[in-house]
Formats: C-alpha cells, structure tokens, sequence
C-alpha cells in the first residue's frame, strides 16, 4: 500500500506550479476569452451602461419604440423649476434666483450652451469651469453620454426619462459596454477564407519545416558521429548556435544575408544579377528563408537527441557490422536508423507541436509576408489579439483562434502518448522486480 | 468615475470644498507618450512647464499645489505603447495623460479608460477657442471632446527636383507642380509615367521611381481617397468601402509595380535603409509625412531641403478622386482616475500645454505643424519656412480617419488587401473581393458597401 509521501508531493510541487501557471491557466483563459467578444473596447474587467450616438444607431436597428428614440435623440437642458429648485440646493437660493432672471423658461440643446448660460451670472459668478459643468448637469434628465455602473442605476435613470419597461430591457442591452459570451467567433474563424489560407499555411509551414529539422539532424548527427572527436564537437557546437543565438539577432543575420543590400545580392552581383530580397521577393522566397530559419534551430536540436542516441548504440554491434563487411551506408541503414526509430519519433512529435504554435521567427522575418503568404494560424492569432494600428484589439477573436490550437495540440498528446504507449515508458523496470 | 446621478446629488459638496481651507497638496501626474523620440521630448517637457505654470496661479489663488510630472516615451513601438496602457487602465493604474493617436479615443472611451476633456475644460476660453476646429473635431468622438490635438501634421507627397529635371521639368514646371496636384490636372497617372522615365533613363535604379512609404500606416488609406473612396459615410456613421476606388488604388500599386517604378517586395524594407535613400536622391518620388523634414535635414544630412524637394498634396488617381492628404494628429488624452481632482489637474495642464507659444516649441523641434492659429505669430514657429509652407499648403484641406471602433479591423483588413495585390499574390479584384468578404463577416451593419 503506497503512503501518502510528503517529500515526494514537494518534489513535485515546483513541476505542478509550472504546469498550472504555464498550461492550465492559459489554456483556460482561452478557452473563456474565446467565446467573449472581448476586445479593447469592451475591456476586461466589466462594463457599465453607456447610451452614444453610435448606440444610437443600434437602437433603431432593434424593435424600440419611435417615442423613446425621440427622446434619446433630444437632449434638452431647460432650465425649469425642477432644475432651479436642483441649482438652490447644490449651490444657492441666489445663485438659482439669478438665473432665473437671466434664462427663466429657456431650453438649450447642448451643454455648452448651458454652460454659457450659467456664464452669463454675474453677481453670483461660478469661477470653476468643472463646478459650472457640474452644475449644468443639474438642468437635464437626458441619459445620453452618461456612464451608469450599474444596470439598476441605468434603468432607474430610464425610468426617471419616462421609457416604457420593454424598451428598457432593449437599451440595457446595447448600452452594455462591457464583454459579452458569444460563439460568434467561432461562426467567424470558420467562415473566413482567410482561416483556410492560413490553415494550409501551417500545414504546409510544419510539414516542411519538421522534414528540414529531422531529415537535417539526423544528417549532422550520423556525420558528426563518424568524425573524430573534437571536430565532432565542434561542428556540433557550431550547428548549435541557431538555438543559443537571441531570435531577434539570428533573425537580423538573416536580414543581412538575404536582403536587397545583403550578402547573397552583393554575391550575386559579381556575376550580373541585379540585387533582389530574397527574404520577401516571392512567396518561394519567403517560404525558403522561413523553412530555414526555423529549420536550423529544430535541426540542432534533433542533431543532440540522435547523436547521445547513437553513442547509446553498443560499439560492438559496429564492430560486428565492419567483420561483416558492411560498408557505412549499410551501418547506418541496419543499424543506426533502425535504432533511432525512438528519438525520431519523439522528435517529431515534440516538434510537430512546437513548430504548430511557434510564429516568433516568422513575426521577425517576414511578419507574414509577402502578401499574406506566410502568415500561419498562430500568428494570425497574435496579429488579431494583439496588434492592430486602429487601436481596437480582438482579445476574444484572437483567443478563438488560439483555441483551435489548443484544441489540436491536447488531441494529438493524447495520441501521441497513446502511440507511444506512455505507461509502459514509465513502468518499473522488470530487472528491479 | 462618477454619473450624473451622483453628480446631482454631490454637486453640493464639490462646490462647497472651495470654500474650504487652502491645504497643501501633492500630486504626481505620470504622462506616456507613444510613438515619440528625442525629438517629440515636448510633449512630456510642456507638461512639465504647464505644471509650473499652474503651480504658480494656484498659489497665487492662495492654495498650495505642488505636481510632480513623471514622464514616459522609452516603449518598443505602438503596440506595446498601447498594450501598456490598456493593461494599466485595466489594473486602476493609468497614467494620468496620455499622448496616442486619436484612433484609440474610439475604444478607450467605450471601455471607459479616459475622461471626456470637455468634462473639465471650457471650449469657448482661451487658448482652445483658438486651435484649429478640425482638429477639435478629429479629438471628438460621439459628438464628445474626448482630448485636445497635441500636434498635427500631414503626409505630402514628394518629388526629388533633379531627378525631375531630367525627366524634362523646368524649375518653374517643378514651382508649379503642387498647385496643379491640388487643381487635380497632374495625377498619380503622371507620377507612373514620370517615374517610368526616370527609371528608363536610369536617373533612377529600377523600384526607385516611386518608392512608397515600407509598412502599414494611415497613408495608404490617402491612395483609397486619391480614387474617391470614402471612408466613412458622414450620413450614417458606418465605415464605407468603395469596391470600385478600392480596386483602383490596389491596381495602382500593382501598374507601379509591373511598370517596374516600385519593387514587389518593397514592403517590410527597413525604415532606416528607406529614409537615407529617399533624402538623398535614391528616389525619384514617395510619400512620407511632414516630421520627415526633421529626419531629412537632420539625420540624414540633406543640407538643401528646399532646393532639393518638392512637396505637394498627394495626386488624384483619377476623376472620381480628389488630391488630398491625411492628418493623423496624436491627442492628450486623460484618463480615468479614482480621484477626480487629478483628472481635473491633468485637463488643467493638457491645456496650458497647447497654449501656442509652448506648442512651437513641439511643432518646431519635431518638425509637425501648429495646431492652433495664434501659433502663426510665435516668431518660432512663423520663422520657420517648413512649418509655415506645410501648414497653407497641406493642413487646410488635411482630413483624418474616421474615430472609429472598426476602424482598426477595416485599416488591417484594407492593407492585407493591398499587401496581396501589391506583391502579386491575388489580383486587385481578388483582393478587393476578399476585403468584402471579410469586412461584411467581421464588421456586419456597421459597414457599407458600395
């Protein structure tokens, strides 16, 4: 019977913050921004009652009553009794007795005049341009431009307008600015030819990229294991600094390599051809230096796996292989790549998913260019949630197609662990039983 | 933030703590400025002189106000400018001005981040009864004074005289040229056919006979224009999309490219690569934006602006279109605060900021224009021959785009359209097809198609 093992839990207590801060909540905070229609607008925490011009526009669109769209429209100031009698209390019987003189009975239809109207006191001059606002407030009971923060003060406030009980429930429904659930970004994400485009993309993007990085690791990795030692090593170390180097730098050595001004137009042009970007000129072009880039960094990684792999491979069986006669090729077609099937497999898998949500180089390089052509899902996902130059970012829309990816990325763990019969992995070694 | 409701019922006491006992007291008023580099610094340093100036008034009122302005401009870019302060708004930690495009005012008013500056500021008294009234009306939104124009300026369009001189231009033609653009008889058709030439007589390396502004901006949306498209429709309200001005400009680009004056891929060239190539004679024409004056003289060493560079409005595509060019004004905007009295402040300095002699110092340092008309007898400013020719010749007819919630999807959306034509992917009509689709999917009946 296994007891409850306190050392143990807190060994593992780091791994489960990690996994609940880096996994569980991000992918539960997508799953719940994705069927808001949260965007900056609606902001994050909440809304309060708001009627604009613009919701105006939405009221007529709704089945709201002629009478009340009349009376949302006409703002009046009226400086009235109820209005002086309001004036008397918040500042002075004087105060309200003079405007009276001045404007009794007048009706203004935007604050500013009121405020002028409230300039024109002379005896009893309100200094405080904010007090005079204030105070212009007192003359109106229109509910427009007004931020209410709650949906009883809204509809009391209604109410004191005189709009009917049905009518209410339509204006607290548009005047909500806060964020709503929705699935209409989900209806969106698949309606849009642009989320096909940008599907294939990523299959494309991942299918290349990964045969690049396996086909390319392995390459290093059985070479470098057939050359002595320390030029091993280095070629390694070299092959690893794609991996080390800050994306931002490596990307910017890839500028100067492949632009216009860069070093393979500058090469080039020594035998007449005219500069071009070979980072952006063609969708060809763009793929290439996009395959690349993401390419050699997955490459040095799969090179590590396979070569500590490799070295895992009795030299006796080698030797056997070289009394036989096999030449190198033979080696590495019966004996290293059938003992490989593992980590070539793992690397796959692993990189499948990274590469499904990895954009960073791809922002960097070609953002998305030329023309769309590279843009892939998760990028799409970052330039919807979080960059628009109109300001108005689709945190929800952004997160719906996040969630697609998340959705791919926990299927295929579970076939993969499935695949690779997980529970077998972590089983007890039978020798120690 | 408080509503009327409250308001009504605590008028009362707001008035009656001015008869309260003068108190000393200590406010930090932090300013972020998007966009800005050394040469914008004024747009934190008038903040700080407006501090001092009603430091002094106050005391002279007989209460003792001590500000603090802490000032912010060092951010990567736009996005991390306004991913800062929408999360900063989020956590009831805004600053309490901010300096951004007048697009945000859209999105940041409905979520409640900023303040309405005609909450706390009277529009009829010196000096905002002076500024500019469509640059007034670019700060509103809903038919609110949501901020105050911190600086204005325009995107000219511009051409290298020598290059145009071989081309055949006598100097008084080149003289000549801004009127005709305004008066709509020199187009963009010219522009290919002049940039052609050049090209072809090799004044100029080939994709350097117009060589247009390498990312996305509100200067693309002037070629949309320069086709008679309409942004927004003024009757409605909604966003417009004209397929037939949409498809026009896209073919522009795409006519510019196959007639070999633009490269295909010049999108994403680096900005610094660009601005040294177009100050110095590289290219033939481009469009840029008034603050490139700053660049050019300075930076990038071009000693003669004036006798090197002809500016105009940009040309009108075609007979629907109209010569014209964009004004995208960054704003003061304060934000919404727990204490409305330091809401109150920070109005109280953004105003003082845009009297016209602090103002100069900010239009004339960076090379933007003045944003009210008083500015034009500050000697600085009135002095300074860029100011004064870019203001008659562009800021009068400048318009702005639409303060908008959608606008930023149909200004993405629109430029994903012009990428793909540009750079051969889709056809104009391919192009302008799937903005359609698009834009009706994302934008529903806030969009009109014509």
């Amino acid at each position: 019977m296994p007891r409850f093992n306190a050392l143990g839990f807190g060994f593992l207590a780091p791994a489960m913050i990690v996994v609940t801060l880096f996994f569980l909540a991000p992918v539960i905070l997508t799953v719940f921004f994705a069927f808001t229609n949260m965007s900056t607008s609606t902001g994050i925490t909440g809304g309060e009652y708001l009627l604009t011009q613009s919701s105006l526009r939405e009221v007529r669109a709704r089945s709201v009553s002629e009478e009340t769209v009349q009376k949302l429209e006409s703002t009046v100031y009226a400086v009235d009794e109820a209005g002086l009698a309001r004036l008397a209390a918040a500042r002075d019987a004087a105060t309200a007795d003079e405007l009276a003189a001045l404007h009794g009975g007048a009706e203004f239809t935007s604050r500013r005049e009121m405020e002028r109207a409230l300039k024109d006191l002379r005896e009893n001059r309100i200094r405080s341009t904010r007090d005079r606002k204030t105070l212009a407030d007192l003359f109106t009971t229109s509910v427009m431009d007004e931020r209410f923060q709650t949906e009883t003060e809204f509809r009391t406030a209604l109410s004191a307008a005189n709009i009917s009980e049905p009518d209410q429930s339509e204006l607290v429904e548009v005047a909500y600015t806060g964020w709503t659930w929705t699935t209409e970004n989900m209806r969106l994400l698949f309606s849009l030819d642009s989320s096909w485009r940008y599907a294939a993309n990523t299959v494309f993007y991942v299918v290349l990229t990964l045969s690049f990085n396996v086909g390319f690791g392995l390459f290093l990795a059985i070479s470098t294991f057939y050359l002595p030692a320390p030029i091993a090593n280095t070629f390694r170390t070299i092959w690893f600094l794609p991996r080390i180097l800050p994306p931002v730098l490596y990307v910017l050595m890839w500028y100067w390599l492949t632009w216009d001004t860069g070093i393979i137009s500058s090469f080039m042009g020594l035998f007449g051809v005219s500069p071009r970007n070979w980072m952006l000129d063609t969708a060809t072009n763009a793929w290439v230096v996009i395959i690349l880039i993401n390419g050699f960094v997955g490459a040095s990684l799969g090179m590590i796996l396979f070569s500590s792999a490799i070295k895992t491979i009795p030299d006796s069986m080698l030797y056997a292989s070289e009394v036989d006669g096999a030449n190198r090729w033979q080696q590495i077609r019966f004996i290293i790549l059938p003992q490989l099937r593992w980590p070539i497999l793992f690397t796959s898998s692993y990189q499948t998913l990274s590469l499904l949500t990895s954009f960073e180089y791809i922002l960097l390089a070609t953002d998305g260019g030329p023309g769309g052509a590279t843009e892939v899902w998760a990028l799409a996902a970052y330039h919807t949630a979080l960059n628009n130059y109109g300001g108005n970012l689709q945190y929800g829309l952004g997160a719906a197609y996040a969630l697609v990816l998340v959705v791919i990325g926990i299927v295929t763990s579970a076939l993969y662990l499935r695949f690779f019969n997980f529970k077998e992995l972590v089983s007890k070694p039978r020798i120690e039983q | 933030m408080t509503t009327r409701l409250l308001k009504q019922t605590t008028a009362a006491l707001i008035c009656s703590t001015l008869a309260l006992p003068a108190f000393a007291e200590d406010v930090t008023i932090t300013v972020w400025a998007g966009g800005s580099n050394d040469a914008d610094a004024y747009r934190i340093e008038a903040i700080k002189i407006a501090a001092d100036m009603l430091e002094r008034e106050a005391a002279i009122d007989g209460r003792e106000l001590s500000i603090t302005v802490e000032g912010k401009r060092d951010f990567g870019g736009w996005e991390e400018f306004k991913q800062g302060v929408t999360l900063a708004a989020e956590a009831g930690s805004a600053p309490n001005i901010v300096v951004t495009s007048h697009l945000d005012i859209a999105p940041w008013s409905q979520a409640g981040y900023i303040v309405p500056a005609e909450d706390y500021l009277d529009f009829d008294a010196w000096p905002l009864n002076d500024l500019y009234p469509n640059l007034l009306e670019i700060a509103a939104y809903n038919g609110i004074q949501w901020g105050l124009p911190q600086d204005a300026e325009s995107r000219p369009f511009f051409f290298w005289k020598d290059t145009m001189r071989g081309v055949g231009y006598s100097d008084a033609d080149i003289a000549a040229l801004p009127a005709k653009i305004e008066a709509g008889e020199y187009t963009l058709q010219n522009v290919l056919q002049d940039a052609k030439k050049a090209v072809d007589m090799g004044l100029v390396e080939e994709g350097y006979g117009f060589y247009p502004r390498p990312s996305n901006g509100p200067d693309y949306a002037q070629f949309y224009q320069s086709f008679g498209g309409v942004l927004e429709d003024p009757e409605t309200g909604k966003l417009l999309l004209d397929k037939a001005a949409m498809e026009a400009f896209f073919q522009f680009f795409v006519d510019a490219v196959d007639a070999g004056i633009t490269r295909k891929n010049h999108l994403g060239t680096d900005w610094g690569q660009w601005y040294s190539e177009v100050a110095n004679g590289k290219a033939a024409t481009w469009h840029g934006g008034t603050w490139h004056y700053a660049r050019y003289t300075g930076k990038e060493g071009n000693e003669d602006f004036f006798g090197t560079i002809e500016f105009s409005l940009i040309p009108a595509g075609n007979d629907q279109g109209r010569a014209n060019t964009i004004t995208h004004p960054l704003v003061y905007l304060v934000t919404d605060q727990e204490n409305d009295d330091h809401e109150e402040i920070a109005a109280q300095l953004v105003k003082i900021a845009s009297e016209p002699r602090l103002n100069a110092l900010h239009a004339i340092k960076s090379a933007h224009l003045g944003i009210s008309r008083q500015q034009s007898n500050i000697e600085l400013y009135s002095n300074d021959r860029w100011a004064t020719e870019a203001t008659e010749r562009l800021l009068t007819t400048a318009n702005a785009q639409p303060n908008n919630l959608d606008y930023g999807a149909y200004s993405e959306a629109m430029f994903k359209g012009l990428e793909a034509a540009w750079t051969g992917v889709k056809t104009p009509a391919a192009a302008v097809a799937e903005l359609e689709t698009e834009l009706s999917a994302k934008l529903g009946d806030n969009l009109i198609v014509r």
